[in-house]
């Protein structure tokens, strides 16, 4: 999951430069799974999604604490040292939609929004006592 | 208007096994459509069978999720069940949240938002659920006549958009007058779940839908991981019975019987064979099915009380060969045990076994085995749904043998229990009788509807080829009584001619 998070941070990134937009990677990662998760689940469902995500990945990476989930969804307080550890948060924003929804679902909703991204295969749903 | 030029109305199917044939074809294209009934009844997935069955990229399905399941979890539940195509979400199946716009902006933001996503899309299906949650929130105070104008916009919208709609809503029958909801709907199909002493039982009931002849009635269904399977009350087998007199007979396997019967059984009728344990019920289905079997006629035994192989051996017992027709597919022996099982299901059973081996013949052994098998809530309708079943059975030409357990009493002589012989063509009747302290065996038939018959009262004999048809037993009287009388100046009785271990109980023909 951690490699598909960091492949999708990278094409963010990489777009950086075409489209001269300025905010963190992980950001627009998030903000891309934002909409569809939105129509899908509601604001309030992918609220609760990624401040789950966000709570377990602070555990994992501490420089995460100063970052919080804005009421529509968006992330705020991402610096520059909290965005190289950033996609261990889309990880487990991922793991997350893959306990729930399973692989196919959630590789679908992927490669809707990021037609580029390499055929990966994703790991078992991780267990949040891993 | 006349018959040529009227509308023809699409009928879309249900993707659910049997639910089309009890709308009378499928559901109407364009239709608005409410699906009502409790929680865990399967709303959910009877639309989503729907949904996966005709959504396609260019007419998607639209699938509202509001103030309900989440879509989520329904996602990861849904997903469960095998018609769901996981490369159909997205593009032809679209998951689409709600309650956002209902919090804020009420029934209008909700209508709107239907509204952009149809436009959007070119959506031919949509889907609510759950709409109740959606006219909850609406629904007090002096806020019906908006509740009202909502259902009738959107229902208008949405069929001037050429969408096929269904509502989800956890309603109860107490709600259906005055409701505006049901007013403006075409189909109104509501689910049931009854518990039924230690069984479940869910039924569905079309209780409105515009233009065309649905089955009447309650049908049960059943949810396994393939979703929704419902049976038809008729099962599709509407054939009008055909009695004519020149019907082609049928052999039981039993020359002798044959004869009294007339030349065998007319084919398509039903023939219940009763009798007490150890009389030879199951023997004689089991000399009719190989009799069929000898004649190139498949055949189908229905089973509740032995296990297939063990039935078949004791047919081999008999010099009765089965296996090679169970191997090469012309018999089939289907043990139907659960305890939960509907009529329906169990006629669906054999109705597939019919087609898979184009039956002629089929026996049910036994009735009381049968009634046993049900859940406990369809016994009590045994007898109805026992006739529904023989008349659909018999109806495309299948001739059906039954047999019936009988407790032996020796004062009366009923020629059936369960009040069941009006359901049956023909009737054959054995029972035990004491003659000089021993326990013989006699036969007669009863009733025959297709025309003559004997009327005589012969003795046979279990034997190793089967069972054997003596002379008519004479000099008793009271025979049927199971205790005769010899008549004054009578020296013995006729008896079988090549008879041997005459006279003596066997039980080898019969289950216990």
């Amino acid at each position: 999951m951690r490699e598909i998070a960091e492949q999708l941070s990278a094409i963010e990134a990489a777009a950086t430069n075409v489209h001269e937009d300025d905010s963190p990677a992980t950001c627009r990662v998030c903000e891309k799974l934002r909409r569809p998760l939105t129509r899908l689940a509601g604001a309030a469902g992918f609220n609760s999604l990624l401040s789950r995500a966000l709570t377990i990945a602070q555990r994992e990476a501490p420089v995460l604490n100063r970052v919080h989930v804005k009421e529509n969804g968006s992330l705020d307080g991402l610096s520059d040292e909290a965005e190289a550890s950033a996609p261990v948060l889309v990880a487990h924003l991922l793991n997350l939609l893959n306990v729930f929804i399973g692989e196919a679902l959630t590789m679908g909703l992927l490669r809707e929004i990021w037609p580029e991204l390499p055929g990966l295969k994703m790991n078992a749903p991780r267990k949040e006592s891993e | 208007m006349n018959q040529h030029n009227k509308v023809r109305i699409n009928k879309l199917p249900t993707g659910v096994p049997g639910l089309d044939e009890i709308l009378g074809g499928g559901l109407p294209e364009f239709s608005f459509n409410i699906v009502a009934g409790a929680p865990g009844c399967g709303k959910t997935t009877l639309a989503h069978q729907f949904v996966f069955a005709n959504a396609t990229e260019e007419r998607p399905a639209l699938y509202f999720t509001v103030l309900g399941e989440p879509a989520l979890k329904m996602l990861r539940y849904q997903q469960q069940y095998t018609f769901f195509d996981p490369t159909k979400l997205g593009n032809a199946v679209r998951f689409i949240n709600l309650s956002e716009e209902l919090v804020k902006d009420g029934l209008q933001g909700v209508l709107k938002e239907i509204t952009k996503h149809v436009q959007d899309t070119n959506a031919g299906i949509v889907v609510v659920d759950s709409f109740r949650t959606v006219l909850r929130r609406e629904h007090h105070g002096n806020r019906e006549v908006e509740v009202q104008t909502f259902v009738q916009e959107l229902a208008l919208f949405l069929t001037s958009w050429e969408a096929t709609t269904f509502l989800i809503g956890e309603y109860s029958e107490a709600e259906l007058d005055n409701n505006p909801i049901f007013t403006v709907a075409d189909g109104l199909f509501w689910l049931y779940q009854q518990v039924e002493r230690n069984s479940v039982v869910r039924k569905f009931q079309t209780m409105k839908l515009r233009g065309q002849m649905s089955v009447p009635g309650m049908h049960t269904f059943r949810i396994s991981d393939a979703g929704l399977q419902a049976f038809s009350r008729t099962l599709g087998l509407t054939g009008v019975k055909k009695k004519t007199v020149d019907r082609k007979r049928l052999s039981t396997g039993i020359p002798k019987l044959d004869e009294m019967m007339g030349g065998g059984i007319p084919e398509g009728d039903s023939l219940l064979v009763a009798g007490s344990s150890g009389t030879g019920k199951s023997l004689l289905a089991s000399q009719f099915i190989s009799s069929g079997l000898r004649e190139g006629e498949p055949g189908i035994v229905a089973v509740f009380e032995e296990r297939p192989d063990e039935y078949a051996d004791r047919a081999a017992s008999f010099g009765l060969d089965m296996e090679t027709s169970l191997n090469d597919g012309s018999l089939e022996i289907i043990y139907l045990r659960p305890l939960d099982l509907s009529v329906d299901e169990t006629m669906q059973a054999l109705i597939d076994a019919v087609q898979r081996t184009g039956a002629k013949r089929l026996v049910l052994d036994s009735l009381a085995g049968f009634e046993m098998a049900l859940a406990p809530g369809f016994r009590t309708d045994f007898r109805e749904s026992l006739y529904r079943m023989i008349y659909a059975l018999t109806g495309i030409g299948i001739t059906v043998l039954s047999t019936l357990e009988m407790e032996e009493a020796f004062d009366k002589f009923p020629f059936s229990s369960y009040t069941i012989s009006f359901l049956t063509d023909d009737i054959i009747r054995f029972r035990y009788v004491e003659i000089d302290g021993r326990l013989r065996k006699i036969m007669m038939v009863v009733k025959m509807r297709g025309g003559d018959h004997s009327n005589e009262i012969r003795e046979y004999q279990i034997g190793p080829r089967g069972i054997t048809i003596g002379d008519r037993l004479t000099g008793y009287t009271h025979l049927i009584t199971g205790i005769p009388n010899r008549l004054s100046g009578s020296s013995g009785e006729k008896r079988i001619q090549d008879s041997k271990g005459r006279g003596e109980a066997n039980d080898r023909g019969d289950k216990k």
